[in-house]
């Protein structure tokens, strides 16, 4: 069934699903009929609450044994996750699902496969905007906030071609950043560039905490170096979008408001539905003109927020 | 072929189309779930509890799953009657399910303050007495682990509602949830709906600390619906039963043979609550598997089937 506003409850099909690192694999869905057409609009930051309960298990020797001692733990709950990119082909319209393996339900993920049917709430919540008047958009990326941001990476290019953008990405280590490619291998040779950004024609810089690919350090002091040096940059022509840990969240809120820059930020927290019955998800807000704060709803009125609005948990 | 079944019940002096509800807090004011189901075709809407003023909830996280079933701690967030009579009742006005304001408050007069406000609106069936919410610090629960307190805010409420059905809901975080009842139903309950969550704590071992800002939360789902059959056949045998008061069952039901053990335990109808956040369309294929199940039966008025337990 499909509603005015646009969101529903569809079936995909499962077209591939490949593991493209240690932990992180591409699950290419299917959405035709209604789905497609529902799919065809998913904005960049939106989200889609998946059922992935009765997916099976991978066999014993497929489970990492720091995921043995839960991995046999009952899913009651749907998953939500964004998409790294959305395409429509015909009638037709194919969404691309970058997850790592974290848990009993990413394990269970890792079994799909071509021709599966996986149920499907969507599109949901509010995704990035891109306002007019824009000439720089600054990408920054948290390990596993990657996939929204590359989705949006994929729509500046090939929709906003006077928007010039460059994307910082972080992680722990090399091996944590969900891109496909030995970034440490890249990082030496070419000092930037993840091959995702490249395809696309956008610059990007990478952050590890341990220096394993690209700078030594966290990505937002590759925001602020590269902020630092930018000559002529006007900020209300520019806008930083973002997607990663609340602590980096709140340290690009910072340097953004410091700068007096747009930013927007695409938060997570634990949910239980996705349609904003539950009530479980709530960010808390910063009323404009006032000390006070309310709880808005990370389905609903995000995920992505304007970071000036949101108070972070630290 | 089911269309000849009769699923339609009368609760309380209300003739529902079918026995199926939504459970509080499970479907907010009815505009969230009209994307997904078509809600004229619920027996009854629950609303999520309303206060007196409107109630920011708790800090996150303030759900988190566990084995078939979750924990929430919301703590009460509403918009506050006021905004509700505004915003929402609007909308529930136009709707055909029996509409059930479940109320909530940290004292007999706020929850009777509510009640006035709303006692005559026409587009609301009755009240929910929200006397079980294990997550919030005042009032509610402690109301209801009393049986001299459920007497007296029962009885309260009860005058305060004038002609509107109330509707008395019970925590299992009692020793004897028949006390219970039975305080409820003397005191002037036209209805009884149980069970509400229970409380219950999970603990994230690397940092020893709860995973819910609360501390603890109301356990929900599959896992407790065992616990709930049972207490509804309790409290239907000891106390209903014999009085001719309606029980509304619920306790992790989720589908429909679920939602059928309710019934024979003693429901007369079911409400459906963490279910909706994974399928929200569960209820309308509840209600056509019990006309379904009926029909396979030869049970010509679902009214046979309530309490039949053997």
């Amino acid at each position: 069934m499909q509603s005015s506003s646009g969101k529903g409850q569809f079936d995909a099909t499962v077209a591939s699903n490949r593991q493209v690192g240690e932990r992180f694999y591409k699950l290419r869905l299917v959405f035709s009929g209604h789905g497609a057409a529902a799919f065809a609009k998913f904005e960049p930051g939106q989200f889609a609450q998946i059922d992935v309960s009765s997916a099976a298990l991978p066999p014993n020797d497929r489970i990492p044994t720091e995921l043995m001692n839960t991995a046999r733990r009952d899913i009651l709950l749907r998953r939500p996750f964004s998409f790294a990119d959305v395409t429509r082909d015909g009638d037709k319209t194919s969404a691309e699902l970058l997850y790592r393996v974290v848990g009993p339900a990413t394990l269970r993920m890792t079994t799909l496969s071509n021709g599966n049917l996986v149920n499907i709430i969507g599109p949901l919540g509010k995704g990035f905007s891109i306002s007019q008047g824009k000439k720089t958009a600054l990408l920054v990326i948290g390990g596993m906030g990657a996939p929204p941001i590359l989705h949006l990476a994929r729509v500046l290019t090939a929709e906003h071609h006077n928007i010039e953008v460059e994307a910082f990405a972080g992680a722990k280590t090399a091996k944590e950043l969900p891109f496909e490619g030995r970034l440490d291998e890249i990082s030496r040779q070419l000092g930037f560039s993840i091959p995702e950004f490249a395809e696309c024609g956008i610059k990007s810089q990478v952050a590890t905490d341990d220096g394993s690919a690209g700078h030594e350090g966290v990505v937002t002091e590759l925001l602020e170096r590269w902020l630092d040096i930018k000559p002529g940059l006007s900020p209300d022509e520019a806008i930083i979008y973002a997607c990663g840990p609340e602590a980096m969240l709140a340290k690009v809120a910072e340097i953004a408001r410091e700068r007096d820059i747009d930013c927007q930020v695409s938060m997570e927290r634990l949910m239980a539905c996705g349609i904003g019955v539950c009530q479980s998800c709530a960010v808390e807000c910063q009323v404009e003109g006032s000390n006070e704060t309310v709880y808005k709803l990370c389905c609903e009125d995000g995920p992505v927020f304007d970071s000036g609005q949101v108070v972070f948990q630290l | 072929m089911t269309e000849s079944v009769d699923i339609s019940v009368d609760f309380a002096g209300l003739k529902l189309a079918n026995p199926v509800f939504t459970a509080s807090g499970t479907c907010g004011y009815a505009d969230e779930l009209a994307d997904f189901i078509d809600i004229n075709q619920l027996g009854g809407f629950i609303t999520k509890s309303i206060t007196v003023k409107p109630r920011k909830g708790h800090a996150t996280p303030r759900i988190v799953e566990t084995d078939s079933g979750m924990l929430n701690a919301i703590g009460l967030a509403n918009v506050g009657v006021d905004k509700f009579i505004e915003e929402k009742l609007p909308v529930l006005q136009k709707l055909k399910p029996a509409i059930f304001v479940n109320v909530a408050g940290d004292t007999i007069e706020e929850y009777v303050a509510v009640i006035e406000r709303l006692a005559r609106e026409k587009a609301i069936a009755g009240f929910e007495l929200n006397i079980s919410c294990p997550n919030v610090k005042r009032g509610s629960i402690s109301f209801g682990r009393d049986p001299e307190q459920v007497s007296e805010i029962t009885s309260t409420a009860k005058s305060a509602a004038s002609e509107k059905i109330l509707m008395v809901k019970l925590s299992p975080n009692v020793t004897d949830i028949a006390e219970i009842a039975a305080a409820a139903v003397e005191a002037g309950a036209d209805a009884l709906s149980l069970i509400n969550t229970f409380t219950a704590m999970a603990i994230d071992i690397e940092s020893r600390k709860p995973f819910l800002a609360n501390r603890t939360g109301g356990l929900s789902g599959p896992a407790i619906k065992p616990i709930a059959v049972y207490l509804v056949s309790r409290v239907y045998k000891e106390i209903t039963r014999d009085k001719g008061i309606p029980i509304l069952g619920m306790g992790g039901i989720r589908n429909i043979s679920d939602a059928i053990e309710f019934i024979i335990a003693g429901a007369s109808a079911v409400a459906i609550g963490t279910a909706n956040f994974i399928e929200p369309a569960c209820t309308l294929h509840i209600i056509d598997g019990i006309k379904e199940y009926c029909d396979r039966h030869n049970i010509a008025d679902i009214r046979e089937l309530v309490g039949s337990l053997s």
